[in-house]
């Protein structure tokens, strides 16, 4: 039942995307259908094997050689991604359904987003290695193609290259790890290492660890690659929504989260985890308290919250980590599904030109403020409870306190720049002329799900914490009821403290005139938010100094056949050489 | 100073080689190449023979010769049929003309 | 049929059709005939050749027996190197046939075409089998002889004649430094075939220079960097059909012939695997780098050529210098695999090419601005097009990914800190090549098309079938890259035989 199960979560994604594409762009209505239809299914299989995370089964395909078994565990972190990524995937597709309305070219855009949905959900099902890379590479494919969807827009393709550039080369890491893997013990299992890390000598075992962190710093945005996700989006909102805020973004936690037990005794690896954590969060917040592109605040938030997830790891609070995952997944998925209606229905991202849309738009204001409130972390929303669950991991375990402060500075910023969206959105006067409409059926059957799963996810966490703790023996995660966890965290004094920044970061807005000469002081800061702070100027000398030494290499093509004889004559020369130095 | 015939071939071989790469790396006459190149097939085909000479297997030695007169000298015709028709086509036989092909 | 015939028909059979090809092909063409007689017998021949290799194939691996079979003084030995370089002519060399029937069919001298065609597909499967060492010249030789021409086959145009000038002139200068190795062989161990002197081979000065002078002269043919310098203009100026020929198995052949000779001397020096390896290293980067500015389309492709040529070397470096069982087979099987996404490539390319320029009656190269939005019109090149170069790039779920990690499992499996640091440059420079690869796919699936795609012309069927069975082959390879391994794993046992001893 369970290989049936698994099949069909990978499966029927896939062949909804074939086809959707051979259904012809001649017939949007039966593109529209066939994708929803499909991911649909595809989130019922997934639902339907959470219930099996408890059991231990392994679902295998033999391959062999170099390439290993084909194998599959339906264990509690890999159900529980695997139903976001099908449930969001077809609250997205739903989505898409008013938003990409009368748009050329959608066989290309359902068939890759249903490709996606599929490779998302066999990334964190399998339990091969070599496979887990094809999925992960699969996943970087189609988020390239998306993001670049608009191909006639510069802007778009160079955020889909980019992307593909910097995540395919964090992805080495994790290349460089299965190959360690697999050169020293001859298998790529991942259960059997997890149980059993010793199996490699102490040096590879700090080369897959540091590696796999380089993956998913980079897959998941994190410094220091976190670059890529703001260009990236130039990509259609609810692409948007389901791959750089839902799904492949986790894709990096869920790495780290899947390998923490093999790799927590590494020297040095625990802390550079939390630092790149605690630096994204950091670095984030304050660039999207500056941001002025709507989906470019969002994308910042996304990097910022994403740390609290690494950082949570490398802080010993697996789930923690992974409550939180579940938590961002949906509040994030409808902060963006209801900007990408905002965005439809007035034309721009600037939230310079908005304002006041709240009563022209009342249903999207609504599901807005509820993401944007546990985006905050206020309570009773689901981000309440997961933030305060990461900040109590950040004092245990023996982590530095400092870091934990960052954290709980950083939730004040991501109070206020929350605040700060909302209020330029949706409130005070309009700025300029624009014709808004609420949003249309398809998009409010997708977005209310996502608030209704944002006042109740955090009901489940008893129960998910039991999944976890008996699918992932070697992560020996703790299985309290949901009301211990709930009141643990009520009665923990990190809550009030952290309640109080909150409430400080409130404040710093709703009395932003006031606070005008700290704003001027901090001007020099606000540049260097704007400029990215020296990374995309990085990004820039990287790729002028590879193009600049390609223009200068093609000199030596000089078309002169004397030339073309000398080469080959000093290259002769040179092979003597090295042959009687080398024999010598 | 008698010299053994090995080495005098040896001498023939180098010498051919030798003016065969010069004429390669510094003319700029597309005959002159393939001439010079026909220099080289031939210092080869010497050392081939020589070859055959010094390991007693002197006919072995003549038929690769022949074999390898017979491969270079199509190459040759093709050579100077390319030749011709680059005049043909492009006028001039100079290789510096013919650097439309670069970077 | 018995299987040492079968071997001996697979060699000899297009070799003895490409004069009747051409006297029929000139024949028809003089007579005005419909029917292009040519390119169908060309058909015929290669199809009939196929299923004599498959018999032959089918025994050697059954069997585990080397095929030994001699006519004279020509002896020729079916092993796995032999086998998969000459399945991979076959199938390539066929689909090119089919493609090049409408790419050359108002051309003059087609009937000349399809001869050398099939010519030069026995001489790559003869230069394969090869036992001897100068019969393995001799090979090498006839099949850039028959190169020549089909380079230069527009010799009415000046960019195409000149770079058949100056293939011509390096390739033959690179047969010549053979030669002079294989005089050095000769003179030093008194033989010249492979195992007697694998056998008398010893560490000695003349022995060096002669593996000195076939690395530098077959590698001019099998585009080591800095030799390559004809390779751009050749592969960019050909036929599309046969730029997917030479960027798919002529180079190959090439460093097989060279692979061949170094086993033979393998007892000299073990620094043969390490010069491949470095020459991998070189070719990685220098191909990538100069393919990255490119702006004509065939050009880049010729370029990434090289950066391929470089994986290959690394898989097969690692197998010769370690006795890496999964390096070698991971490089042949990057052999197979480059030669259908490249091919594939290089034929889309064509496609384009002739609809967008040739069958307009211009002659203009393919640049990357011809391909904007030219998937409106052309879905099907686009595709092929797209999935040939992230094949390439080394995406799965397709083939390319699958022949790179096997040589970067190979590679690992060797414990040797400079071979896994080749392995991790190897990485990067997958990833830099995405940097010229993904902007052309963008470009195809533009919604704006170019001026010049909507006055193309519609693409020809039998262009579109090659297209369509290599990107099946592509994917197909990338799901399941176990369908290869009958070939590989044979071809990589070779490998280590010759140079473990």
């Amino acid at each position: 039942m369970a290989e049936t199960l698994i099949l069909l979560t990978i499966g029927l994604p896939w062949l909804g995307a074939l086809l959707t594409w051979a259904a012809g762009d001649q017939h949007p209505r039966l593109q529209h259908t066939l994708a929803v239809a499909f991911s649909l299914a595809a989130g019922m299989a997934a639902l339907l094997l959470i219930p099996f995370g408890k059991d231990q089964i392994l679902v295998t395909f033999p391959v062999g050689g170099a390439f290993g078994d084909f194998t599959f565990s339906p264990d509690g972190l890999g159900v529980f991604l695997a139903a976001i990524a099908t449930v969001i995937g077809s609250l997205a597709v739903i989505f898409s359904v008013d938003y990409m309305r009368g748009e050329a070219q959608l066989g290309r855009y359902y068939a890759f987003v249903l490709f996606f949905i599929g490779a998302m959900v066999g990334l964190v099902l399998t339990t091969n290695l070599l496979l887990m890379f094809v999925f992960w590479e699969i996943t970087a494919l189609t988020s390239y193609a998306l993001i670049s969807f608009h191909n006639d827009d510069p802007k778009a393709v160079a955020g889909g290259i980019k992307a593909l550039i910097i995540t395919q080369f964090g992805g080495l890491g994790l290349l460089i790890g299965a190959l360690v893997l697999f050169s020293n013990t001859g298998s790529y299992d991942i259960l059997t290492f997890i149980n059993n890390p010793a199996v490699l000598p102490a040096g590879a075992l700090a080369w897959m660890a540091f590696g796999c962190l380089a993956a998913a710093a980079a897959k998941s945005a994190q410094f220091p690659f976190q670059t890529w996700l703001p260009d990236a989006m130039e990509a259609p909102t609810p692409i948007s929504a389901l791959i750089h805020a839902a799904t492949m973004v986790n894709a990096g936690v869920y790495l780290l989260a899947r390998f923490f037990p093999a790799f927590e005794g590494v020297p040095g690896w625990r802390e550079a985890v939390m630092a790149v954590g605690m630096l994204s969060a950091l670095l984030a917040a304050i660039m999207a308290m500056v941001a002025t592109d709507l989906k470019r605040v969002l994308a910042y938030s996304t990097v910022s919250q994403l740390g609290y997830m690494v950082f949570a790891i490398g802080a010993g609070g697996v789930f923690a980590s992974q409550f939180h995952l579940l938590s961002h997944s949906v509040f994030k998925a409808l902060l963006f599904l209801g900007a990408g209606a905002v965005i439809h229905a007035v034309g721009t991202r600037d939230m310079r030109e908005m304002g006041g849309l709240g009563q022209k738009m009342p249903f999207v204001r609504l599901v807005f403020v509820i993401g944007a409130l546990a985006l905050a972390g206020l309570p009773i929303l689901n981000g309440f409870w997961s933030k305060e669950l990461i900040l109590e991991a950040g004092l245990e375990h023996g982590n530095p306190l400092w870091m934990l402060i960052i954290m709980l500075v950083v939730s004040g910023l991501t109070a206020f720049y929350t605040f700060r969206m909302v209020w330029l959105v949706f409130y005070g006067q309009p700025r300029s002329e624009v014709h808004a409409h609420d949003a249309g059926t398809a998009m409010k059957v997708a977005l209310a799900p996502l608030a209704l799963g944002t006042l109740t996810t955090w009901l489940l966490a008893g129960s998910f914490a039991r999944l976890l703790s008996e699918s992932l023996p070697a992560h020996e995660i703790a299985a309290h009821p949901t009301a211990e966890i709930l009141l643990e965290v009520v009665t923990a004094p990190v809550t009030w403290v952290a309640l109080l920044v909150i409430g400080l970061g409130l404040l710093a807005w709703w009395q932003r005139e006031r606070l005008m000469g700290i704003s001027k002081a901090l001007t020099g800061l606000k540049n260097l938010a704007l400029n990215s702070f020296g990374f995309e100027a990085i990004n820039r000398g990287v790729v002028l100094g590879m193009q600049n030494s390609a223009e200068k290499l093609r000199d030596t093509q000089t078309g002169m056949l004397n030339w073309n004889v000398a080469y080959l004559l000093i290259a002769l020369i040179l092979v003597l050489a090295v042959l009687a130095l080398g024999v010598g | 100073m008698t010299l053994s015939i090995p080495t005098i071939v040896t001498i023939i071989v180098l010498g051919l080689i030798g003016i065969g790469i010069y004429a390669l790396l510094t003319t700029r006459h597309l005959i002159k190449v393939i001439v010079a190149l026909q220099l080289l097939v031939k210092g080869a085909m010497l050392a081939l023979v020589l070859a055959g000479y010094l390991t007693g297997q002197q006919d072995l030695g003549q038929s690769l010769a022949i074999t390898v007169i017979i491969a270079d000298t199509i190459v040759a015709v093709i050579g100077m049929a390319l030749a011709v028709q680059v005049r043909r086509v492009i006028g001039t036989l100079d290789l510096r003309s013919l650097t439309s092909l670069r970077r | 049929m018995e299987a040492n015939t079968a071997f001996l028909l697979a060699v000899g059979l297009p070799l003895l059709a490409s004069p009747v090809i051409y006297l029929i092909g000139r024949l028809a063409e003089r007579g005005n005939l419909k029917i292009e007689l040519a390119r169908w017998l060309a058909l015929i021949a290669l199809l009939v050749d196929g299923y004599f290799l498959f018999i032959a194939g089918q025994a050697f691996i059954a069997s585990n027996h080397d095929l030994l079979v001699s006519i004279g003084a020509v002896s020729l030995r079916l092993d796995g190197i032999a086998l998969l370089l000459a399945a991979a002519v076959l199938v390539l060399g066929t689909l090119v046939t089919i493609f090049s029937g409408p790419a050359v069919a108002r051309e003059n001298g087609r009937g000349m075409y399809f001869a050398l065609l099939t010519a030069m597909i026995g001489t790559m499967i003869g230069l394969g089998a090869a036992d001897d060492l100068f019969n393995l010249w001799v090979w090498f030789e006839c099949m850039a002889l028959c190169s020549y021409m089909l380079v230069a086959f527009h010799h009415h145009e000046a960019p195409a004649l000149e770079a058949g000038v100056k293939y011509l002139v390096q390739s033959a200068l690179g047969t010549v430094l053979v030669l002079l190795g294989i005089g050095l062989v000769f003179a030093s161990t008194g033989s010249l075939d492979l195992d007697e002197i694998r056998m008398a081979a010893h560490p000695s000065t003349m022995l060096l220079g002669a593996g000195a002078l076939f690395v530098i002269g077959f590698g001019v043919k099998s585009a080591l960097v800095p030799l390559h310098t004809w390779l751009p203009d050749a592969h960019s100026q050909a036929p599309s059909g046969i730029s997917a020929m030479l960027s798919g198995v002529v180079i190959e052949a090439g460093l097989i012939a060279m692979l061949r000779s170094l086993g033979a001397l393998h007892l000299v020096t073990v620094s043969w695997g390490a010069l491949l390896l470095g020459f991998a290293a070189i070719n990685m980067l220098v191909g990538n780098l100069m393919a990255l500015r490119q702006t004509q389309v065939k050009r880049l492709l010729a370029y990434s050529s090289l950066s391929h040529m470089g994986y290959i070397l690394l898989g097969v470096g690692a197998g010769a210098l370690m006795g890496a069982q999964n390096s070698a087979a991971g490089g042949f099987f990057h052999i197979l695999t480059h030669a259908m996404m490249k091919g594939s490539a290089f034929l889309a390319a064509g496609a384009l090419l002739y609809c967008l320029h040739q069958a307009n009656g211009n002659h203009d190269p393919l640049v990357i601005d011809d391909l904007n939005g030219a998937s409106r019109k052309y879905p099907l090149a686009a595709f092929a097009f797209s999935v040939a170069v992230l094949g390439l790039g080394g995406l799965p779920p397709l083939a390319g990914f699958m022949s790179k990690w096997q040589i970067f499992v190979g590679g690992f499996q060797t414990g040797n800190s400079w071979i896994m640091a080749l392995v991790v440059f190897a990485g990067l420079n997958s990833v830099l090549s995405l940097g010229y690869y993904a902007p052309l796919v963008n470009r195809l699936y533009r919604h704006q098309p170019a001026e010049i795609v909507e006055h193309g012309q519609s693409i020809p069927v039998f262009m579109a079938l090659p297209l369509l069975l290599l990107t099946l082959g592509v994917v197909l390879l990338g799901f399941w890259p176990s369908l290869a391994d009958g070939i590989t794993n044979p071809a990589a046992q070779s490998l280590l035989m010759l140079f473990g001893g």
